[in-house]
């Protein structure tokens, strides 16, 4: 596994609990920690010296508060090679097809009645997820 | 120089490949496994002391995630239950990985149901697979009849709605017809239980239910 390999190399320490949590909640906090894994993965595998921006969609059900997240990635990615690195969030709304008739629809974090046959059944096609979409960088 | 990465990948990536393992370890055991949610104080360690005694001699096993003591795991141990308990700090949902670890230290082929009781929390928890064959809502009436609409993400998620506690509807204040439409608006694919550990109502159709997937887990080899 990668993860494993980055351990053991050096580049990526597991986070302790008792860092710099402050106030943030724990919810964005475990979020920020897989996010600035991947940053750092990718970040190792290209030759960064240094994180400018990360751009990551937020699936709208994944109820993230945008600043809880940045103060959380702040925080844990201190003295990595990106710290100071600005989160770049677009927000990606609820898209569907109902497991019963395979409209697609666009529910809403509260409903996710098919409006078309009226059935609750939606596979979530986005909205859903939280995808790292990429990071400007300085390289060697 | 200044370039742009390209990465395109979900932050749950590893979690889900790790939740992905533990399904096929619980395949090949043929274990059935189910993901708990709920607030605390659902009345969950109880409802599983009588389910697991109830299903014996088919031994279940637990994995506890939501303690700073054992005090829950005391409680369950028995001699048709394995509890292993994962100490899981100030984090506010299992992962996949707490999940394999914990699955290490069970005799999983000794065992045809597994219960996987998260952390307290009716958010967190649902951003994250385990490799449970199907995910489990638990609301106990003293909470209320708002429950369901106040966090939509959990109960659109999951596969089973348990509502418990159930002799004490004619006690409190409490419509069942509520829960029953925001359910149609979140999700009537979910099955739905009414329980009482106490008076034994509706633990039976639960308790088939049960039985009925796995036996549909052993005729496949798995969930589809």
């Amino acid at each position: 596994m990668w993860e494993q390999v980055l351990i053991e190399s050096g580049v990526f320490e597991p986070f302790v609990a008792e860092t710099t949590h402050g106030d943030v909640d724990v919810h964005e906090m475990a979020i920020a920690e897989d996010l600035l894994r991947q940053v750092l993965a990718a970040a190792a595998q290209n030759q960064v010296r240094r994180v400018l921006s990360v751009e990551l969609e937020l699936g709208v059900q994944r109820l993230i508060v945008p600043e809880a997240l940045e103060a959380a990635f702040e925080a844990l990615a201190e003295g990595s090679v990106a710290q100071g690195a600005v989160l770049r969030m677009v927000e990606v709304p609820l898209e569907a097809r109902c497991g019963g008739c395979g409209a697609q629809f666009a529910p809403s974090i509260d409903d996710y009645a098919c409006p078309r046959c009226g059935e609750a059944m939606a596979e979530l096609l986005a909205g859903n997820d939280i995808i790292l979409r990429s990071l400007d960088a300085e390289t060697d | 120089m200044e370039t742009t990465i390209k990465v395109a990948r979900s932050v749950f990536e590893a979690n889900d490949s790790m939740a992905r393992r533990n399904q096929s370890r619980m395949n090949e055991a043929g274990v059935l496994s189910l993901n708990l949610m709920s607030a605390p104080g659902s009345g969950k360690t109880t409802l599983l002391q009588r389910s697991m005694g109830r299903l014996a001699p088919e031994r279940s096993a637990v994995l506890v995630g939501d303690l700073q003591t054992s005090r829950d795991a005391d409680r369950l141990a028995s001699d048709a239950v394995e509890v292993c308990q994962i100490n899981t700090g100030k984090g506010c949902h299992l992962t996949a990985r707490q999940v394999s670890d914990g699955l290490l230290q069970l005799r999983l082929e000794q065992i045809s149901y597994l219960f996987i009781e998260n952390v307290g929390n009716m958010v967190c928890p649902a951003s994250y697979h385990l490799g449970e064959h199907y995910r489990v809502a638990a609301l106990s009436v003293p909470e209320g009849d708002d429950k369901v609409a106040k966090y939509p993400t959990l109960f659109q998620a999951v596969d089973v709605v348990l509502l418990t506690k159930v002799d004490l509807l004619g006690v409190l204040d409490f419509e069942v017809q509520r829960v029953l439409d925001d359910l149609a608006q979140l999700n009537t694919r979910a099955e739905l239980f009414r329980l009482s550990s106490k008076s034994g109502e509706g633990m039976e159709d639960w308790l088939g239910w049960l039985r009925s997937r796995r036996a549909a887990l052993r005729e496949r080899g798995g969930v589809s």
